[in-house]
């Protein structure tokens, strides 16, 4: 196909994603409609992780700071202002973070960065709940004026489709080209020209304003807010996963595994969350054992593969068990010595 | 050494690299004139490649002055040397491996090579040669016109290194820096990329700055040699003078220096 043919693909897979869930709160249940929230949360959140991480294999755990930044900056706000500056000022809020957090650590790379975000978190956690409790007197917040579910459902899945939206354009765009490059040789694009500097605060700063909005978002859903709930790393990692299952590098990915977990969460978690927690490290495991592209990467040559690898596998245990090996190797060993002879 | 009465492209004054305790690149200094191709030769560990990493931005000199086509660069990133018409290769190939040949080609023209913006609608710069101007004319001047959709990852080692260059090619230099772009190729492999170099010179009106290990290679081709020893320079002259030098004798003493001086006639005018 080529790049036009895929762009128009791309628009209009979105555009019937977004008009199901459009239609989604209309006909279905209650609890369908807050799995599917749940669905477009992990959507918006993923494929904002998987532009920037994706694509720089910088990989990010800060997203629960991002998140808990945004749900905190609507505990404050909300009723002082409207629905919409809230969520605004806490992606603006997040975004801000990240770019300070970015200028102090976006020079590490690997394991450093990792460890270096995952302790940003904590950090920021920690400060928030010593403020609390020194300045305010109290750790956590009541929300008292909540918007309606509809609103909540329709403000997410704008959320959702605005961040498969933007992936699809900066995939498009020299911002995109120098963010590919960054994750293939990062010292190579820099002798060709980029500064990666800038790019990588650029990212990381989209990246942390979808997970401030969604966060922003996503508060009214509990009432009651404290540090240790909406800073949960649990957000965070459970983003990476899902990217990482999907595949990092793909546009679809993400949100098929988005789909695919929230489902698993919320019939799962309740009755079995045991089994959620281990079906989802399986997942992993067996994504990076046999699937390294991930879930998008599927094809119908994929399955031929493991299927001619399994047979091959069988073959070769059978042979050893009925000792074709060992006297294949015999015959050989006897050529040898024959050929000597000639 | 000959005249030039064009400013220099490229001058480095007293570069001192140094890692903890070890002195990789010892103060040296050195001019580059436009449409020069100069050759750094050395023993291993002299400090040729360190040089490079600093006079291309890479590694940012722990003391020195490094200027660019009148541009004081020293200690800024290797982005603002690339868009001050400095290009480089590296010594093992570093391609983007899942991107197409041509693709390659397209992030320096994208980037460092990017047309400035006032020429967006009509017009080009005077001084951007021809060639330089489209993914698929950089392509057939190194030769991988036929490769140009495979992934960079697919095609051979010599021709990763054509596409480093053709990547080098694509920033739209001025100044073109080739690590041991010979290394590991075949003797015929050796003298078709040094044609095309020579070529790069003649026609593009580069700079070329080339390292090699080779030194017999090295030169019969260039026409200055700069001669690095334990990260000092020893030497920076014609490759006739240079093979006579005896502190370069005394350095390469046993090494390859010993059958460059049965050269010694061939080089000598």
């Amino acid at each position: 196909m080529t790049s036009r043919q895929l762009l128009i693909r791309d628009v209009l897979v979105l555009l019937a994603f977004a008009g199901w869930s459009l239609a989604l709160p209309a006909y279905a249940s209650e609890f369908v409609v807050s799995m599917a929230l749940t669905c477009l949360m992990y959507v918006a959140l993923s494929s904002s992780w998987g532009l920037f991480c994706g694509s720089t294999r910088y990989l990010s755990l800060a997203t629960s700071a991002f998140f808990g930044i945004g749900a905190y900056s609507t505990a404050l706000l909300l009723g002082d202002f409207g629905w919409v500056e809230t969520i605004l000022m806490g992606s603006a809020a997040a975004a801000l973070v990240a770019v300070v957090m970015g200028a102090a650590v976006l020079h590490l790379r690997g394991t450093y960065f990792a460890v270096l975000t995952f302790g940003m978190t904590e950090l920021i956690m920690h400060a928030v709940t010593y403020f609390e409790k020194s300045v305010t007197g109290t750790v956590g917040r009541v929300l008292t004026v909540v918007p309606e579910r509809d609103t909540i459902y329709l403000t997410v899945l704008a959320l959702a489709v605005l961040s498969v939206a933007v992936s699809i354009v900066v995939r498009r765009t020299r911002f995109g080209l120098a963010l590919m490059g960054i994750g293939a040789d990062e010292q190579r694009a820099q002798t060709l020209g980029v500064n990666t500097r800038w790019i990588k605060i650029a990212g990381f700063a989209i990246t942390a304003a979808f997970a401030g909005a969604v966060g922003a978002a996503m508060a009214v859903r509990w009432t009651y807010i404290d540090p240790h709930t909406v800073f949960n790393p649990f957000i965070g990692f459970q983003t990476v996963l899902i990217t990482l299952i999907g595949g990092v590098l793909t546009l679809w990915g993400p949100l098929l595994a988005a789909v695919i977990f929230s489902v698993l969460a919320e019939s799962l978690r309740l009755q079995f969350p045991q089994i959620y927690l281990m079906s989802l490290g399986l997942l992993l495991i067996v994504c990076v054992l046999y699937l390294p592209g991930g879930l998008a990467s599927l094809r119908w040559e994929t399955f031929k593969g493991w299927w001619y690898d399994t047979r091959d596998w069988a073959k070769d245990i059978q042979r050893d068990l009925t000792g074709e090996n060992e006297r294949e190797k015999q015959r050989i060993k006897r050529r040898e010595k024959e050929s000597h002879f000639v | 050494m000959s005249e030039h009465t064009l400013p220099p492209l490229m001058e480095a004054h007293n570069v001192t690299v140094r890692f903890g305790g070890l002195v990789a690149v010892d103060a040296v200094s050195a001019n580059f004139a436009p449409g020069e191709l100069v050759g750094i030769i050395g023993p291993n560990g002299a400090g040729k490649t360190t040089f490079f990493n600093a006079i291309s931005g890479v590694t940012a000199p722990t003391s020195g002055r490094l200027v660019a086509g009148g541009h004081n660069l020293t200690g800024r990133g290797p982005h603002r040397f690339a868009a001050h018409g400095v290009a480089r290769t590296f010594q093992t190939p570093r391609v983007f491996p899942d991107m197409p040949v041509v693709a390659n080609i397209e992030f320096g023209l994208k980037f460092a090579g990017r047309r400035p913006r006032k020429y967006i609608f009509w017009g080009e710069e005077r001084d951007v040669p021809w060639v330089l101007r489209d993914a698929s004319s950089i392509l057939s001047l190194i030769g991988l016109s036929a490769q140009a959709e495979l992934p960079a990852a697919a095609i051979t080692p010599s021709q990763q290194r054509l596409l480093e260059i053709g990547m080098a090619l694509a920033t739209r230099p001025k100044l073109l820096l080739l690590d041991e772009v010979a290394a590991g190729l075949t003797e015929a492999e050796i003298e078709d990329m040094a044609r095309l170099i020579r070529r790069l010179r003649d026609e593009l009106d580069l700079t070329v700055i080339w390292i090699e290990h080779a030194v017999t290679t090295l030169l019969r081709h260039v026409e200055r040699v700069i001669v690095l020893h334990q990260g000092r320079k020893i030497a920076d002259d014609t490759p006739a003078n240079v093979v006579r030098n005896p502190e370069v004798i005394e350095a390469y003493l046993g090494d390859e220096m010993a059958e460059s001086a049965d050269m010694d006639m061939e080089v000598a005018p």
